[in-house]
This record gives C-alpha cells, structure tokens and sequence, in this order.
C-alpha cells in the first residue's frame, strides 16, 4: 500500500514537470510580442532602449532555458511572477483571487448536476431501454452539445431582460449564480448520467443481487442498498476527472456573465500574451488534476483489498 | 508678442492624446475623437438624430450611484495606465492634467490657471491653481508636476506613455505654482500630449512606487478610488474637498462586461448607466429610438482601414492599391455594414478637422477602373481568375482581431469585392498582440482596424504611422518627400503654415494610398435618460467622460 | 468485445469464420435496436447531406452575399433567413456539414490510431516503455485539453487542416487509455502467451491477435467521441481558431451569430441545433454499437 501511494506520488510528479515543460514551450511559441501590446496602439515613439527597459524588467531578455528555471524555481517557491498587463501584480494573487469563483461554479454545478443525474442514470439503468432511458440519454446529449454561449445567452435574455428576476451579469447577489451554474449543470450531466447508468447496469447484473433478489427482498430496496453503493465507485472517479474540465467548461460561461475566475483569466491571458498568468494557471490547475487523482486513486486503493493488502 | 494661447483660428484645436481611445482589443467598434462636425459632411445612410439632450429644468441632485460599462478588465490606475483601453476614464477622474481638450475641441484648463508658450516654442511656462488638494489632503505644488513629468519620461522607469514627453529639456520649479518646461526641440503636440497627462501626488508616488500606485492611486481629481477590482469591478467615491467642488453623484462603479451583448442587456435592464467602449452599431442605433435612452453621437477621428504591408511584391505597386481603392465599394459598406452611421474617408485627417484638405482625388467605386490599373501595372488574370506578374499571385492575407465581430464582417465583403477584380483575399485570425508586432515587424500583410493617420482633429502630426520610421508604419511606407514634410510639420507652430505641409501631406496620403483607407465612423455612446448633465451636441468622444462630476442622476 | 471467449487457440479459417459471425449477430442486434436505427438515419441523412451539399444548397454559401438582406429573419426566400453578411443561412448550414464531418471523422482517425498504437505498446510491452508512454498519458489529460487547443491553434494559424490536426493529437489519450487496459488484461490470456512462446513477434502480436480485439470497445468510444470532437471544433471555431472565414462550419456560424444574438438570433439557432441532432445521432450510433458488440446482455 505504502509502495502504491510512493509510486503514484512519483508520477504525479513527473506529470507535472512535463505540464510545466509542455506550458511553457507552448507558451513561448505563440507569435506576438507582449511588450509591444504594453505599448498599445498610441502614437508612441517608443526607443530601442524603452523597449529593453521594459523588456529586462520581465526578464524577456535572457535565453528561453534560463526563464523556464528562473520560473520553475520561483514557482517551487510560492512565486508565481508578475503580470505582464496588469503590471506588477504578483500572479498569485490574481489566481488566488480568481479561483474561489470558478471552484464555486464549478461545487455547485457539480452538485446540482449530480443531484439531478444520479437518480435519472440509476432509473435509466433500471427501465434500461424503455422510452425514461432514452428519454434520460436525449436530454443530457442535448444538454452537453448545445452550444453553452448561447443557452446562457438565452437564460439571460429570458430571466433578466424579460422576466427582471436576476441579475444579467455578476455575482453581486447569490442570484448572479443561479444561470451560470444551471448551464454549467445542464453540461456534466451527460457524463454523469451516464457514467451513473452504466455502472448501476454492471452492479444490478453481479451475483449478490441476483442473490438478494431471490431471498426475496424488495426490488427497490435491492437497487438502492446493493447496487447503487457499488455503483457510485466510478463517479467518484469520473469526478475527480471533471476538475481537469474546471477551467475548459468555464471559459465561455465566465466571459458571458462576467464572472471573474480562471477561465476568463486563462484566455485574457493567452490573448494577451501574458506568460506567467498562462504558465502558473495551466501547471496550478495540473497539479490538482493530478492531486485529484491520486485522492480518488487512493479511494479505490482503500476500497479494493486487493491494493490495499499489497505490501 | 508671446502668444497667451495657441492661435485659435476656426476648427485648429488640439486634442488631448490621453483623449484618444483606440479600438484595440475584443469586442469594440467605431473609432472615437471628433472634431466639429462640419455642415457639409457626408454622413452616409440613416444617422440616430437624438445627440445629446439638454437636461431641460431640474437642479443638480446630490447622491447615487452610477453604472459604467467595460469591455476589458482595469488594469492598473496609474497614468501611464492610460490608453486605448477602459481605465482611462478612471484615471482622469481619480487625476486632473494641467491643461486638455475637452469634448468641444477646446483647449481647457484645470490645473493650470494659466499657461505661456514662448514665441521660439521652447518655453512652456504654466500658473497652477492654488489650493488645490490631493484625496490625501496636500495640497499640489508645482513639486507634484515636475516629478510626474521627471518620472515618466525617464526611460530608466521604462514608462509606456514615455513618447509623450519628446523633446522635454528640463522642468523647472522657480515657485511653488509656477512650472516651466524646457524644450530642446519644438514638439507642436505638446499641448495634446505631456501637457495633458495626469498628475501624481509626488510624494506619496516616491515612497510606494509605481507598482503599488497604479493600484492605490492620488490624485487631485473629483473622484478617489474606493475599491479596484480588476476583472471584476472598481469603486470611485466622490472626493469632499475636490477644487471644482464635490461632485454630484457619490459613487461611480464600472464593472466589467466582455459580452457586448450583455452590455446591452444590461441597459436595458437599467442594471447600467453608460458604456465606455460604443455597443454594437445595431445596437447603439435601436436604443437611440427608445426614451430611456440618450445617445451622445461625435464624428470620429481614426479612419478605418486596411493597412497593407507595402513592402511585398504584390502591394509594392501604387496602381495595385489604387485599383484596390476603386474596387472596394465603400458607400455599400458604411450603408449596410455600419448602418450608415459611419463617413467614406477621401483623407487620412478627418473632415472636420482645421487642416483637412478639400481638394484631393477620391476613389469612386468604379471596378472597370480598377481592372484597367491592374492590366497597366501589368497583373494579368491567370486560370483561376487571380492576377499574377512574374510568377507572384496577386494575393494576400487580412488578419483580424480574434473575436473583432464588428470588423470582420467588413474583411469578409472586402475580400468578395476584390475577388472581383481578380485580387485574391485570405483571411485569418489572431490576437491584437499579434498583429500588432507582425504589422509593424513587416511580417504580417494586413489586416482591419482604426487608426489615426494623425494624432487628432486638432493635431494633423502622422509621425508615428506615416514616416519610414515611425513606431506604427503599418504599410511599411517609405516615403522620402513624406518623411520631409512630416519632420518640418513637428517643427512649424503656425497654422497657416503647417496647413501648407500637411495638405500636401494628405496628397501624397492619396495618390499613393499606402492603406486601403474606407471611413471615418460615429462614435456612439448611450446613456440612460436618468444621467443629467451630459454634454449639448459634443464634438469629442470619450473625453465625455472626464467631466462626470458635473453630471448627476434623477 | 471478446471475441475469444475459450482459451483454446484457434485455427486461422475457425477463428476467421467464428469472427465473421459474431459480426453478423453484432448486426442482428444492432438493427433490433429501434433507437440506433433512428441514429443511423439521421447519420446518412447527414452524410448525404454533407456529401450533396453542393446539389442541395439552394444558394452558394460563400459568394451569394447580398449585405442589404443581412440578418434577415426566415422566410421563403431563405427557410433559415440570413446570415450577417446576407448570405443563405440554410447553404452555409448544408455546407458546414462537410466541415463538421471532416473534422469529426478525421480527427478521430488520427487520435484513434495514435491512441490505440500507444495504447497497445504500452500495455503490451509494459515495463519503462509503459511507464514513459502512460506518462505522457496522464500529462495530457491533466492539461487543460481548451488550453492546448487554443495555444496550439494560435502558434498553427488557424485552418481546417490545423483544426483537424490538433484535435486529432490531443484527444489520443482517451482512447490510449482504455486500450492499455484492456491489452494488459488480454496479454495474460492463453492464445496470447501460446502465440509468444512459440515465436511470433511482438508486433505481429500486436497487430495480429490484441487490435482486433480490442477494436470493440474503441469503436463505440470513437462514435461516442465524434461528437464531443464536433464540439470541439464547434468551440474552437467559435474562439476564432478554426476554419478560416468564408468558409462555413457551424462553430464558425455560431461564432458569427454571437454579437447579432439580440438582433439576430436565428444566425446561431440554426448551427446549433444541427450540432444537437447530429451529436445525437452519433451518439445512439454509439450506444447501439455498444450494446450490439457486448455480448454479456
């Protein structure tokens, strides 16, 4: 067991280097100079020696292996680097700021969706093929490929501009939270559901509820006590593999209702060609990918004697 | 005689260039100064007719709080944060300059009391009001100017904005409210430039750093920051002991909204009172008809245009791009993609501008003109109906702005329009830091947005885009004659005389037509009815802004 | 889907004609399925309509621009009303089939193969060549896969071709994923190792006797991911990294339809519903696939 939590512990580290690696390469391929977005479109006569300036005081002067150990020492530190555009803001603290709000989108979202599709994926799985299963698999298609910019735009215009219940933008009010949750819900049911389904579908056809069901317990009571314990295993780990979607899912939805988390920062940042927003933002978010991970690895470990006696 | 103040003939004023709003990043439209709508100026199409409303009787009421409207988060609050971005009307609330022009294209003072400019033009001596205090309750030296000038444009501080301070010798302090800058060479843009930048609170400056000022700002202006929240939102108050006296309204929250859509939205749901930034044409056109809105409209000042790296074979040719210009068919474009509300643009200065030229060529829509300028040039059609000469296509790419959904639609009737003519037109997409640095590199062919090909209305400088070696020479041109004239305009002071170079300016502008130049477009800004206060038939855009301590809300 | 449900090895015609079979109940079950038939209609109806679209389309999609009729509600001129630019929204819809399909199909033949190469590699070969490929696995799957994308398509310049590419060569992992699993689970099995001991290849094992036998299950999770990869690429042509303009694709269309929503909202209904119906159809496709190839029923 102790071997297991070492060896994957070990992976998760070297993920992480490669993440941070793959960043900041990537990052540094991006044509555009930021210097020059700093300098704006105005009727500037900016010098050689300006530009330098500006350039040394972000460091974009010295050779590309020298900032990517620059950066990852200083990030082992607790020193994210500066912005470029809100200049000299720490990086850290505009990811620190940022994250409460996504991580709440994202909590709540993911509860209501849960809420939603574990009773809609256990009775799918019951009702397996009859009109409430298709019906179920219909409407989370639905929910996961209709285009999330316009669902939330049309949740705007309905409830805000029509019906004046909530507010159009913001989280000035708990309401401002109420749309932008429903559409990032409307979005994970799909996996959920049926990650739910099909899991209910493998406990349901185990020996211990045939067993159960012919000493003659009561069919609901066999679904829920047995089966679905069971079943709940891999939507954990399907959860801990939605924390990798915290920052794609909320990209649109955070622009549309101005919602200042990490997915607007994300792409203000790439399109700005702010580096160390980019670069601490993809390798935070990585390493609680892989933190998540190895959590719901440790889950299963613990669950599955197999793992868990190993030496 | 020293003149007291510039010469003021009709229409030559000077625009503050912190006044300048370019249209840079996502999202935006139109461009922004204006100078006096001239009578005769073709406006194209359906305009909105209600411009600003006088507010009618009532006295100003005290309290509330207003709503702007931002498209892009704030970055920072210093002076040098000032831009074509939305901060801007932040900072010349939370700061005042010494002098600027205000939203009639007059010059005004607000520091200063007074101000001299010695007749060899190397002199600027300035008087500044007494009394006058920080939000931190010092009062404003001249101590206060010299340090934000000295700061600023010393290139060890690697200032963005430090361009604007050229030709600063030195700034003198012989008293407390007298400060006097020293020119080593004439800089007729002075008054729009360094003249017209915020002022810091210099001491408090010196002991925190910039870094921490543009977060925590003092200024002298009617406003002082409550709360700044990047991306989120930012919090001024009024400021009690403001030298203008308290403004009316309390609190001025701009937040921040990236989708126009919502932004428009949210006006109407009176979740809003102001958007800095123009909404959709479309948009801005439908609330002009509706009552509980005012829709301030001006005359722009940057031209929207296609630049073109001339030098690539394909573009190196003026009777290419002269061909070009009669193919677009720029009357079709303001009319169905700007809904009219913009004017085809014969110039590179705006037509309201004292220094525009009358008298020069236009570039009717003529395409049998333009395939004749093709043939002559010697591009003739090959198999798939594209030009070519020597074994070059007649082709480009336009990259526009990621997410530019005004614009894009103009590159993508541009490039049917020129497939016309056998011109073929790729189109791409990139982020403006992007295509900023290929465009000026010379990497990038073109793409669209608005510039000015002159510093303002007032001030018909184009340096910086039109000399072989200004900063943002998009098209690559190179232009001896050009180069000349621009150098001896920066050094002339008297209009008369600077009408002579500039005319000749817009000439050569014309006839070689480095850019694909198309129009000059209304900036349009809505306001909800309930802001009283706003100006009567302005001639400058977003510098309305700067006078929101005189507004109030019913 | 296990073919081999005995140990015993089988010879090559009785494999070869025990395989054949299968299938055939593999499609006797699939059309027994109400719902995957009704995908599977909505399917051709699509890849017809992608492949005649030119025939179809009433109006050229790219060059039939009338910028007075821009955004113009439907109508019986225009069943799906105007683009922004005046163009026939229902052609640049029929038109931007193609481009769903193309990137779908294609980008899920290039991620399938990578996916089930590294898959089968380092589940079979196991070792330090399993642990650097499932490295690389998991790093890309803990990477913001919207991240890549955009970054990639930004440093590539956006076309087709890129689209269609990056998509391919970020989603592999998925599919490494399961079929290093299920290769692992197989290898230990007796056809296998008799096959080893007596001297075939590594490869030819690979190619052979694992591929084939886990193609089931990658099947139905390549039918089920054309759809997530649509929307892909419905999302990067959305953030102006896609197909470059004039050429339609919806996510291009929606995109285009984003600052017209109040004044034109029919511009993004239309593409939107049509990446719905055709996510669906792939997706009971899939579904029926997956119930038709397993047969533990």
């Amino acid at each position: 067991m102790l071997r297991y939590i070492t060896v994957r512990l070990f992976h998760g580290a070297v993920v992480i280097l490669l993440i941070s690696i793959l960043t900041f390469v990537i990052m540094r391929m991006m044509p555009g100079d930021p210097v020059y977005l700093l300098m704006g479109e105005g009727q500037v006569r900016i010098t050689e020696e300006q530009i330098q300036a500006i350039r040394a005081r972000w460091g974009l002067d010295k050779s590309y292996p020298e900032q990517y150990l620059i950066w990852v020492g200083n990030m082992a530190t607790g020193n994210f680097g500066e912005s470029i555009i809100r200049t000299g803001v720490p990086v850290r603290e505009m990811i620190f700021e940022a994250i409460p709000v996504t991580a709440q989108l994202n909590l709540y979202s993911m509860i209501l969706a849960l809420l939603i599709s574990t009773p809609m994926g256990i009775w799918a799985a019951v009702k397996r093929n009859s009109a409430v299963d298709y019906t179920s698999s219909v409407i989370s298609v639905v929910g996961i490929a209709t285009p999330n910019f316009w669902l939330s735009l049309m949740l705007i215009i309905i409830f805000s501009l029509l019906l004046r219940w909530l507010p159009p933008f913001g989280l000035r009010s708990w309401q401002g939270f109420i749309l932008p949750v429903a559409v990032l819900a409307v979005e994970q049911l799909a996996i959920f559901t049926r990650v739910m389904r099909s899991s209910t579908i493998e406990a349901l056809k185990q020996d211990y509820v045939r067993t159960a069901t012919a000493k003659g317990l009561p069919r609901t009571t066999v679904i829920l006590r047995h089966a679905v314990r069971n079943a709940l295993l891999p939507l954990v780990t399907v959860i801990g593999f939605n924390i990798a979607f915290l920052l794609s899912g909320t990209i649109v939805i955070e622009t549309v209702f101005a919602l200042p988390g990490i997915g607007r920062l994300f792409t203000d940042a790439v399109f700005r060609l702010d580096y160390q927003v980019v670069q601490s933002l993809v390798v935070v978010l990585a390493v609680l990918v892989v933190v998540a991970n190895l959590v719901t690895d440790l889950v299963y470990a613990f669950v599955d004697p197999r793992i868990r006696l190993s030496r | 005689m020293k003149p007291t103040e510039q010469n003021n003939s009709s229409g030559e004023r000077k625009l503050s260039r912190r006044a300048f709003l370019r249209y840079s990043a996502l999202g935006g439209s139109a461009a922004f100064l204006a100078a006096c709508v001239p009578a005769g100026a073709p406006t194209g199409g359906a305009a909105p007719t209600s411009a600003g409303e006088a507010p009618a009787a009532g006295a100003p009421k005290q309290g509330g709080t207003m709503v702007w409207l931002g498209h892009q988060e704030v970055a920072g609050l210093s002076p040098d944060d000032t831009g074509p971005d939305v901060q801007s009307v932040l900072i010349y609330n939370i700061h005042n300059p010494l002098v600027y022009y205000n939203e009639f294209n007059e010059l005004e003072l607000v520091l200063a009391d007074s101000y001299e400019v010695a007749e060899d033009g190397l002199t600027y001596t300035f008087q500044l009001k007494k009394g006058v205090k920080f939000h931190d309750g010092v009062e404003l030296t001249a101590k206060d100017v010299q340090y934000t000038y000295d700061y600023y444009r010393n290139p060890d501080n690697g200032a963005v904005n430090a361009g604007d301070f050229t030709n600063i010798a030195a700034v003198e302090t012989p008293d407390d409210y007298t400060v006097v800058v020293k020119m080593s060479d004439i800089n007729a843009a002075s008054l729009s430039t360094w003249a017209s930048f915020p002022i810091v609170q210099s001491a408090y400056h010196a002991e925190v750093g910039e870094a921490t000022y543009r977060t925590a700002p003092i200024g002298t202006g009617a406003y002082k920051l409550k709360e700044w929240r990047a991306a989120e939102f930012t919090e001024l108050e009024a400021f009690e002991d403001h030298f203008r006296g308290r403004p009316n309204i309390d609190v001025i929250r701009l937040e921040v909204v990236p989708e126009p859509s919502v932004r428009t939205i949210a006006l109407q749901t009176g979740d809003a009172d102001a958007t800095v930034w123009p909404l959709l044409v479309e948009d801005s056109l439908a609330l002009a008809q509706d009552p509980n809105f005012v829709v301030l409209k001006a005359l722009g000042n940057s031209i929207k245009h296609f630049p073109l790296n001339n030098s690539l074979p394909q573009l190196a040719d003026k009777r290419v791009r002269q061909a070009m210009m009669h193919a677009l068919n720029r009357e079709q474009i303001v009319a169905d993609l700007w809904q009219g509300a913009a004017s085809v643009a014969h110039s590179n200065i705006p037509p309201s501008s004292f220094y525009y030229n009358a008298m020069l060529t236009q570039y009717p829509y003529d395409v049998d003109k333009a395939n004749s300028l093709l043939d002559e040039a010697g591009w003739m059609p090959g198999a798939d109906g594209i030009r070519e000469k020597d074994g070059v296509r007649l082709a480009f790419t336009i990259t526009t702005i990621t997410g530019d959904q005004a614009r894009r639609p103009i590159a993508e009737l541009a490039q049917q329009m020129l497939k016309e003519v056998g011109v073929e037109v790729q189109l791409a997409e990139a982020p403006v830091a992007s295509i900023l640095e290929g465009l000026r590199a010379g990497t990038m062919e073109s793409s669209i947005f608005n510039w000015t090909y002159n510093t303002g209305a007032i001030e018909p400088d184009a340096f910086s885009t039109l000399h072989s070696t200004g900063g943002n020479n998009f098209n690559q041109f190179k232009n001896e004659e050009m180069d000349r004239l621009l150098e001896e305009g920066l050094k002339t002071v008297a209009p008369e005389a600077r009408k002579v170079i500039y005319d000749r300016v817009q000439e050569i502008f014309v006839e070689e037509a480095p850019c694909l130049y198309l129009q000059f477009d209304e900036w349009l800004n809505v306001f909800s009815s309930r802001v009283k206060g706003l100006p009567v038939d302005p001639k400058a855009s977003t510098v309305w802004f700067y006078r929101a301590h005189e507004w109030w809300l019913e | 889907m296990a073919v081999t449900t005995s140990s015993a090895p089988l010879t090559a015609p009785a494999a070869a004609s025990k395989h054949r079979s299968e299938w055939q109940n593999a499609w006797r079950r699939f059309s027994a399925n109400r719902v995957a038939l009704v995908g599977l209609a909505m399917l051709t109806i699509i890849i017809l309509m992608a492949v005649f679209a030119p025939v179809i389309a009433p109006y050229d999609p790219i060059n039939d621009m009338d910028t007075a009729m821009r955004g113009c509600p439907p109508s019986s001129a225009h069943w799906f009303g105007c683009d922004h630019l005046g163009r026939d929204l229902l052609s640049r819809v029929i038109f931007g089939a193609r481009i769903a399909l193309i990137a779908g199909i294609g980008a899920t033949i290039i991620s399938v193969t990578i996916g089930v190469i590294v898959g089968a590699l380092a589940g079979f070969l196991g070792g330090w060549t399993d642990a650097i490929l499932s490295r690389i696995v998991d790093t890309l799957m803990s990477f913001p896969i919207i991240a890549l994308l955009i970054v990639l398509a930004a440093v590539l310049g956006p076309s087709l071709v890129t689209t269609v590419v990056v998509i391919g060569v970020t989603v592999w992992s998925r599919y490494a994923r399961v079929v290093r699993a299920d290769v692992m689970s197989l290898r230990e099995r007796d056809f296998i190792v008799a096959a080893y001991a007596s001297g075939v290849r590594s490869w030819r094992i690979i190619w052979r006797h694992l591929v084939p036998n886990v193609m089931g299950p990658v099947i139905v999770l390549a039918s089920l991911g054309i759809g997530s990869i649509i929307i892909l690429e419905a999302a990067l042509s959305f953030l102006g990294l896609g197909v470059r303009p004039p050429t339609p694709s919806w996510g291009a269309i929606l995109a285009d339809g984003r600052a017209y929503i109040l004044r034109y909202p029919h511009i993004s209904f239309f593409p939107g519903v049509m990446i719905v119906l055709t996510v669906l159809a792939f997706n009971f496709v899939g579904d029926g696939l997956r119930d038709a190839l397993d047969p533990k029923e």
